[in-house]
């Protein structure tokens, strides 16, 4: 039976051979785009795993303040991690538009260099450049390249996996290989450099790492910290500055409260020893007066007057005396006695008063002493509670935490999940195609069916019939979409921007065994699947109805449409009768326009990025700094930036809490005074879903502290994930000066000396950083843009076909009855208009909309805001060209009408 | 002569598969004749209907309606042919089957400028109260007075039945023929009617026998029996 039915199955190939071309043709396209834009991304992906092992790619790296010891380099030895210096010097080239040379030995162990031409140096005068770098100069092998006098011949082009990004620093926004590049020496050459006296800045002590011995970051992070060194070791004078400012204060206040308590001490001794002498001093003074008043008795008694004078007496009974004796000048004399004797007896009074008050000052310079020591304690209390000691360790960065490394990878995951979310919706999309075309071929072989149901034909072998040729036809389209991915035409246009921007070597395309798998058995898969199901349920009904073909004539039923004119009635009541063709025309749309929604939004995304950053940077200059000056320079803004993060869809991100003055003109936001009411960034806002009101957590992972906020506004910012808080609120939050800043806005350059910087960045940098988006995802979105849009005249194509198919009966009879094309496309075609103008009305916003809910899973690694805003003329441009596109295949399938003879019409019945 | 076909050629097919179905068929037709078009399965009744009416090319020969020479008409000018003067009856029916019958009818109606009255039609078919249902909702006979409305609505000159009457029972045939008579007498309709059934020669002006793609006989009646009388139908 199936040898007899074979024969069926060719000339049904050959009948329906544009139909299945077309599919075929489709599935090939859809297969070759998912092939082409995922295994062009995995190729990169992989290639640069690959070399990672190959290069034998850090776990981190950390810097430190002075080199390690031989013990501690022993101690991270024995802990089974592996280290190597991979000491620097950055050296500004000549020309200023040559940039920056990073200047490295050859590395032994890590991130080794893979060589893309050449070799690595083996002389000293040799130097091994990076590849970016080598080609924005034109650089090649051989070449000589001038560094600070000193003529280098290149002897090789190399890449390095921990500079796949070759960002400068590693909080920059973009890479710009015109200006940086590493370049990698002999050690010898290294050293001579280093003594020659030519470095323009110190050496930076890079470490990197590979863990080993079941020991993480962590752990040796841990141990990093707690490695301490004197200040005095550290050779930068601006960080000496700097410290004397800042941590270096402690000793001063130590030192100072030392001071003060030994001064006291001095002074409670001094005044206590004072105090011991109170009681001479009192003594002395009363045997003054005993003796004058002695002195004063035997004067008187020499003038006969015998009286005993007393401290008590003295003055009543010189006063008797002077009035008894009658003489004026004995008087006088008695008196001026009296006046001695009581100017004795204050200076008495007051040496016992002196003394009184020496025993007060006594007691109180003991309880200052003791205030004092009180102070000294508690002071050096405050200061053990904190850590003023200086650690070795300046930066400490995990392998997954560094932007450089693994950039190309991570810039590629986008390009994954939209070529796999693509490829899912084609998937469903040829499904539906697929199982359009059977439900219309199964229908219209419906009496053949059922003849040879009613004869005895299995249901296996007439699954078996039905099934071989869309199964050969999707596994052969998939095998030709698959084969012309493979020859990788495209692949280089999808991947030239990642070879054009990220440091890696150039990868042979291959194609990941899922997607083989993806391309081969998904489509003959499907179409069984489709096939079994419409078959296994035409099969249910009895022979005779399927000879009758009832389906069909029950699609016949319809509503009543008195009162329309005949051809409104006629193109209703034919919509009615293919509104599953029509539901399939409108379903293909949407689902092709899903597709096209990923380019759509790629591009909106990128575009508005670009546009956003461009408008929302108002700074020209942002200088983040390493050792800030006490004062801002004059005419920058000073800012304090502080770096937490958020996890958002699986991704930690980097959000900067960034405190600002009240008056900063360079950002549109009013800060409160509140510690924990802030105003976020759009950016932040459409990334993490924020609104206002909302409360959300920052990890300080440095401190091991969460901050918890809620939304008080958000400002409109699109450049970064951005907490805006008052500057002074914020200082007070973290526990700094009320003038501390590490962050200086400009609207000018600023001279500021290189060594206080850890980068500047300008308002350029930042547009221009926006603008890689662009350029990363062009190629993907002109693939996904030009690929759907074919995918989607071919769906329109072979839908609008089905339905003419479906109406051939009908078209040869009214044929035979006189009409002519132009009423017959009146008739069968134009009502078309109305379900793609419709059906587009609704599937363009509603794709766009479904797309806009997909779209931040997509590029769920990407920090960026999620601003996928678009204008209302973007709707009215994509609606008319579908309304175009209709027509244009409208026209094509008109002279389609052409081939349904009135003849027809007497072969066959309805 | 309202149908003059001089000499009239056509064949299918090449080299094996070659057929002659029509080796230079000449009948003539006056016009409002009913003419019976009979003949054994094969013999070119059907082909000799449908190059008359412009649906199949012709090879060789002349065929002429109302003075119109058919062979060689281009596609347009075989629509205007077919709109201006030719209505169509099948043996299936073949109505639209999502339109009800008054829009079926209107499929034609459409085609002119000076349609017959539609309520009319309907009244006279025996249609009025069916004019809203769809053909699946009819009876063999109400669908083929359909398609007879359907073909009357736009007053052709000729009127082409393929088997009028082939797919119905003998009771609903003789209500078809009754009615085709009824239209002949009221319209003053040419018809050229192909059938298989011996009787309705009987009620015709004109029969025409064919045989293996030649005209075997053909002759005036000179006697119609009225479609009512007409026996083993």
């Amino acid at each position: 039976m199936q040898k007899v039915l074979r024969k069926r199955v060719f000339r049904s190939l050959r009948k329906h051979f544009i139909r299945y071309a077309m599919l075929g043709a489709m599935i090939a396209l859809g297969i070759f785009l998912v092939v082409t834009i995922v295994g062009s991304a995995e190729t990169l992906t992989r290639g640069t795993e690959e070399m990672a092992n190959e290069t034998n790619l850090e776990d981190g790296e950390f810097e430190v303040f002075v080199p390690l010891t031989g013990a501690e380099k022993q101690h991270i030895a024995d802990m089974g991690i592996t280290l190597e210096e991979q000491f620097y010097f950055d050296q500004q080239m000549e020309k200023e538009k040559d940039g920056t040379i990073r200047l490295f030995r050859v590395r032994e162990k890590i991130n080794k260099l893979h060589l893309v031409e050449g070799e690595i140096p083996a002389e000293n005068n040799e130097l091994a450049i990076e590849k970016r770098y080598a080609q924005e100069h034109g650089l090649h092998t051989g070449d000589v390249l001038d560094i600070a006098g000193t003529s280098c011949k290149i002897s090789g082009i190399a890449v390095t996996s921990d500079y796949d990004g070759p960002f400068k620093e590693v909080s920059d926004t973009s890479c710009n290989s015109k200006l940086f590049g590493p370049a990698f020496m002999t050690e010898e050459a290294y050293q001579d450099f280093k003594t020659s006296g030519k470095t323009q800045k110190s050496e930076t002590y890079l470490y990197t790492y590979k863990l080993g011995g079941g020991k993480t970051d962590q752990d040796l992070k841990d141990y990093l910290k707690d490695l301490k060194i004197e200040a005095s070791e550290v050779e930068d004078p601006l960080f000496t500055e700097y410290w004397d400012r800042t941590g270096g204060v402690e000793d001063k206040l130590r030192d100072a409260v030392r001071d003060l308590r030994d001064a006291t001490d001095e002074v409670a001794d001094a005044t206590e020893e004072l105090s011991d002498h109170n009681g001479d001093i009192q003594d002395g003074t009363g045997k003054i007066m005993d003796a004058y008043l002695k002195s004063t008795e035997n004067t008187l008694k020499g003038y006969g007057m015998n009286v005993e004078l007393s401290e008590a007496n003295y003055e009543r009974e010189l006063d008797r005396l002077a009035k008894a004796a009658g003489n004026p000048v004995l008087a006088a004399s008695l008196s001026q006695v009296k006046e001695e004797l009581d100017d004795l007896k204050d200076y008495k009074d007051g040496i016992k008063e002196y003394t009184d008050g020496v025993e007060e000052l006594g007691d109180g310079v003991k309880e200052m002493a003791d205030g004092v020591e009180e102070l000294d304690d508690s002071v050096n209390d405050a200061l053990d509670e904190f850590d003023f000691s200086l650690s070795n360790l300046t930066s400490f960065l995990k392998a997954s935490d560094n932007q450089r490394i693994f950039a190309t990878k991570n810039d590629k995951v986008v390009d994954i999940e939209v070529g796999l979310i693509a490829g899912a919706i084609i998937f469903i999309l040829l499904a539906y195609v697929i199982s359009v075309f059977v439900v219309h071929s199964i229908e219209s072989e419906s009496s053949i069916i059922g003849t040879l149901y009613s004869m005895g034909v299995t249901k296996n072998d007439l699954l078996l019939h039905y099934i071989s040729l869309p199964v050969v036809v999707t596994f052969l389209s998939g095998l030709i979409g698959l084969l012309a991915a493979s020859t990788g035409v495209l692949a280089p246009m999808i991947a030239e921007s990642s070879y054009q921007y990220f440091s890696i070597a150039e990868f042979a395309f291959t194609i990941p065994k899922y997607l083989w798998i993806y391309s081969m058995v998904c489509p003959p898969v499907m179409a069984v699947i489709v096939n079994v199901l419409v078959i296994s349920s035409k099969l249910n009904q009895t022979a005779l109805s399927l000879i009758r073909n009832d389906v069909k004539q029950k699609a016949t039923k319809g509503m009543k449409l008195k009162g329309k004119s005949f051809v409104a009635a006629f193109r209703i009541r034919q919509m009615i009768r293919e509104l599953r063709s029509t539901a399939a025309v409108v379903l293909g749309m949407f689902l092709s326009l899903m597709v096209f929604m990923i380019g759509v939004d790629c591009y909106i995304l990128c575009s508005n990025i670009a546009k956003d950053y461009a408008k929302d940077t108002k700074f020209a200059y942002m200088y983040t700094l390493k050792y800030p000056e006490k004062e801002p320079p004059a005419g920058a803004h000073e800012a304090y930036a502080y770096t937490c993060k958020k996890e958002a869809m699986g991704f930690n991100f980097d959000v900067t809490i960034l405190g600002l003055t009240q008056e900063d003109p360079y950002f549109d936001v009013k800060p409160g005074k509140s510690k924990t009411e802030v105003v976020i960034s759009s950016a932040m806002a459409e990334k993490y879903g924020l609104k206002k009101g909302e409360e959300f957590i920052l990890t300080d992972e440095e401190k091991e502290v969460k901050y918890a906020f809620s939304v008080k506004d958000i400002a409109k910012y699109a450049s970064g994930f951005y907490v805006f808080m008052d500057i002074d609120v914020m200082r007070d939050m973290m526990g700094e000066t009320s003038d501390y800043y590490n962050v200086l806005f400009s609207d000018k350059s600023i001279d500021i000396d290189p060594g206080r910087l850890y980068s500047v960045t300008s308002r350029e940098d930042v547009v221009k950083g926006s603008e890689v988006f662009s350029s990363l995802m062009m190629p993907m979105i002109y693939t996904l843009s030009f690929s759907s849009a074919i995918i989607f005249c071919v769906v329109l194509y072979l839908m609008m076909k089905v339905m003419i198919d479906r109406s051939a009966q009908n078209i040869s009879l009214i044929k035979v009855f006189g009409y002519r094309r132009r009423e017959i496309r009146k008739l069968y075609l134009d009502g078309n208009f109305y379900t793609i103008s419709v059906g587009a009305l609704i599937v363009l916003p509603l794709s766009k909309k479904l797309m806009n809910m997909m779209f931040p899973f997509m590029i769920s690694n990407v920090a960026c805001g999620m601003n996928v805003e678009t204008p209302f003329v973007f709707y009215i441009v994509a609606f008319l060209v579908i309304i175009a596109l209709y027509f244009v295949i409208n026209t094509l399938l008109v002279r389609r009408l052409d081939r349904y003879s009135p003849a027809e019409i007497l072969k066959n019945r309805e | 002569m309202y149908v003059e076909v001089t000499n009239l050629k056509k064949s299918y097919g090449e080299g094996g598969s070659y057929v002659e179905v029509l080796k230079g068929v000449s009948v003539g037709v006056e016009q409002g004749e009913m003419c019976v078009i009979q003949g054994t399965s094969g013999s070119g009744k059907s082909t000799l209907l449908n190059c008359i009416g412009g649906l199949d090319d012709i090879d060789s020969g002349s065929c002429k309606v109302d003075g119109l020479e058919i062979a060689g008409l281009k596609k347009d000018r075989l629509s205007d042919y077919r709109r201006d003067t030719l209505g169509f009856v099948f043996q299936f029916y073949n109505l639209v089957p999502n339109l009800t019958v008054r829009e079926n009818i209107e499929v034609c109606r459409y085609l002119t400028k000076d349609p017959l009255d539609m309520d009319e039609l309907l009244e006279t078919l025996g249609l009025k109260e069916h004019a809203d249902k769809f053909p699946s909702q009819l009876s063999g006979g109400q669908q083929q007075r359909t398609a007879i409305a359907r073909a009357l609505i736009k007053n052709p000159k000729l009127l082409l039945c393929d088997e009028p009457t082939g797919a119905l029972d003998s009771k609903t045939s003789r209500d078809i023929l009754i009615l085709l008579e009824k239209i002949n007498e009221k319209y003053g309709t040419t018809m050229l009617i192909v059938t298989h059934n011996n009787s309705i020669k009987n009620m015709v002006h004109r029969v025409i026998f064919l045989k293996d793609g030649e005209i075997a006989k053909q002759y005036t009646n000179e006697k119609r029996v009225p479609a009512r009388e007409l026996e083993d139908l």
